[in-house]
């Protein structure tokens, strides 16, 4: 029975549920609008709990009056749909486009969030390759997954956000050109590369972190993942090494001001300025000191020496159009992912 | 587990109340708590129609996903109604030290969060461990991250329940048959064949269907050592988070709807022989 499955699921967002009603409930009666809620994906955990007492202590000094953060980290898709049934967070900052989007269509975001004052994108990364110490297996780029012998990690891009960038990626460098053996623009041969990796693959974590969780627990020759996942577990004294591949796309992860929640708490000021405070050079320089690149030009060169430049760097917008054109292209029931698996699987 | 065998009296004529209070409370209480959240699913799962729900059930990977929970379970159920049987059987006719450990250890693998079964089982028999590497190189069985690792946490998690529905029939059995088949000179093969086993045989099929309908709902273990690739090692409870997540709720249900009905009918099924088993 899958009861069990989606009681635990019902479980969980019943009691966020639950937790935020009393929140909120208190919060009305004592005085309107000191309480943000934030609701973020789980990466950039660490970072905010650097930001946040930042920003509440520069507010109280302007403002003469104290703001109290609650905060919720959970896998992006799942946030998602957490704020759409209830979760009632001021900010959303998650790491796909899709995943605001689908607030937005929700009728909970009603401001053009795409052109925000000041800025929608707060931070970027890219895909990349965890390999192990002394990188043993030689593994420099995409086409080295491929090899046989090679034992791969990748989330299930059915559950994970993480999952459908590497497969984006992995394509996406196949068609540029960046794999070596697969002539640029041959979508054929780019699809039988995907094919060729996905037969390395020997488990698909639900999420991007269980996927690294698994690599560190010692499964697996390489993980396709973040490349702040990389970053992140090295500085808490993971041995893997990064691998920047030659060709890989540029994740990039928005915040939005959810209207509906901002006008009920009346938390407008507070969220705008704290979303404002996110695009500082000062916070822009604590994101990329947890693995996440900058967006500001001036910290991305500060910055340089940690993060070094990808040679052919892509966007989902250059090479798949958007986000609503690449899910049903790769990941519906006839799209390119799923075929590839199947292939791979029925041979 | 319904306890079999117990039957409550008539209710007193005189005060009908309470026991009507006290019924109405219980299916109040089973309909909000299991009748309703299933009926939304099988509604969910419906709203296409027969149709839409077969066409959700038959693609290749939510019909592999179904098609491999239902064999490990099978499998499972299988290796435990014969462990499960000789488990109960040391347990009830054999004195050794070390006994009532042992007896307590049996229903362990209930209490322990199926995750952290998954994890265990992981280390123990990993790529990484000494001995799954051992299993891998020397025999070329990959043990985790494959079915094998399925089964084996499906036998983990199930242990208890042939042993505890065995159980209670074998100490409740007569041994005068036995003794008699013995008088006439069987050896102890034959009289467990001949004698004891047939009279157990309604306790042991029960509790390997109940351990088949408990196992093809798990996931917490699962969703640990089996690698979860779609079309070779993603079960059905897996799939069903997947689809869950990717937002097709119909394909979701469609799936669901089927472990549920498999599920209800091996309740059934058990309840039915344990009414048999009760009459005898």
């Amino acid at each position: 029975m899958d009861t069990h499955l989606r009681a635990r699921l019902q479980a969980a967002c019943g009691l966020l549920a639950l937790a935020l009603s009393s929140a909120c409930g208190g919060a009305a009666e004592e005085e309107v609008g000191s309480r943000l809620i934030l609701g973020a994906y789980t990466t950039p955990r660490e970072a905010y709990s650097e930001l946040i007492p930042i920003f509440q202590s520069r507010w109280e000094s302007q403002r003469g009056q104290p703001v109290t953060f609650e905060e919720s980290y959970l896998g992006s898709g799942a946030q998602s749909r957490a704020i759409i049934e209830g979760f009632e967070a001021d900010v959303a900052a998650l790491s796909l486009e899709v995943d605001i989007e689908r607030i937005a269509e929700a009728g909970l975001i009603t401001h053009d969030w795409r052109s925000a004052p000041s800025g929608w994108l707060v931070s970027t990364s890219i895909v990349a390759f965890a390999v192990r110490p002394g990188n043993p297996l030689g593994i420099r780029d995409w086409a080295d997954l491929a090899r046989p012998g090679v034992e791969v990690l990748t989330p299930n891009p059915r559950t994970s956000g993480g999952a459908m960038w590497n497969i984006l990626g992995l394509y996406g460098a196949a068609v540029r050109g960046g794999v070596q053996g697969v002539p640029a623009g041959d979508q054929e041969a780019a699809t039988e590369f995907l094919q060729a990796v996905l037969r390395n693959v020997s488990v698909m974590d639900k999420s991007a972190r269980d996927s690294m969780t698994t690599f560190e627990n010692g499964v697996g020759d390489v993980a396709i993942t973040y490349e702040n996942e990389v970053l992140v577990g090295q500085q808490a004294g993971q041995g893997y090494e990064l691998v920047i591949p030659g060709s890989t796309i540029l994740i990039e992860n928005p915040v939005v001001l959810v209207d509906e929640y901002v006008d009920q708490h009346r938390m407008r000021p507070a969220a705008e300025a704290f979303v404002a405070f996110l695009f500082t050079p000062e916070a822009q320089e604590i994101f990329a000191r947890h693995g996440l690149r900058s967006q500001n030009p001036a910290v991305a060169a500060s910055t340089a020496a940690f993060y070094p430049p990808v040679r052919d760097l892509f966007t989902i917008e250059e090479q798949f159009g958007s986000w609503d054109t690449a899910t049903p292209r790769f990941f519906s029931e006839q799209g390119i992912f799923t075929l590839a698996i199947s292939q791979v699987q029925g041979e | 587990m319904s306890p079999p065998g117990y039957r409550a009296g008539p209710a007193s004529a005189a005060v009908p109340w309470g026991a009507w209070g006290l019924r109405a409370a219980a299916v109040l209480y089973l309909g909000a708590l299991v009748l309703v959240p299933l009926a939304v699913i099988v509604q969910d799962g419906l709203r296409q129609g027969l149709a839409g729900l077969w066409r959700a059930i038959s693609l290749p990977i939510a019909w592999h996903a179904l098609r491999l929970t239902f064999w490990t379970a099978a499998l499972m159920a299988g290796i435990n109604a014969v462990m499960g049987t000789l488990t109960s059987y040391v347990l009830v006719r054999y004195q050794f030290p070390g006994k009532r450990l042992l007896e307590a250890l049996v229903d362990l693998p209930l209490a322990v969060p199926t995750l952290v079964t998954g994890v265990m089982l992981v280390v123990l028999y990993g790529p990484q461990s000494p001995l799954g590497g051992w299993l891998e190189s020397s025999f070329g069985w990959r043990v985790i991250f494959a079915p094998p690792g399925i089964v084996l946490a499906l036998l983990f998690v199930t242990f208890p329940f042939v042993v505890r529905t065995v159980q209670p029939v074998l100490e409740d059995l007569d041994r005068e048959q036995e003794d008699a088949a013995a008088t006439l000179g069987a050896g102890a093969w034959t009289i467990f064949r001949r004698v004891t086993l047939p009279a157990l045989s309604l306790s042991i099929l029960s509790g390997a269907l109940l351990s088949f309908s408990r196992a093809i709902g798990e996931f917490g273990a699962i969703v640990i050592v089996a690698g979860n690739i779609p079309l070779y090692s993603q079960t059905a409870a897996v799939y069903v988070l997947g689809e869950v997540e990717s937002e097709n709720r119909l394909g979701a249900s469609a799936v669901s709807i089927v472990m549920l009905a498999t599920s209800l009918a091996l309740i059934w099924l058990v309840d039915a022989l344990h009414r048999r088993l009760v009459r005898r």
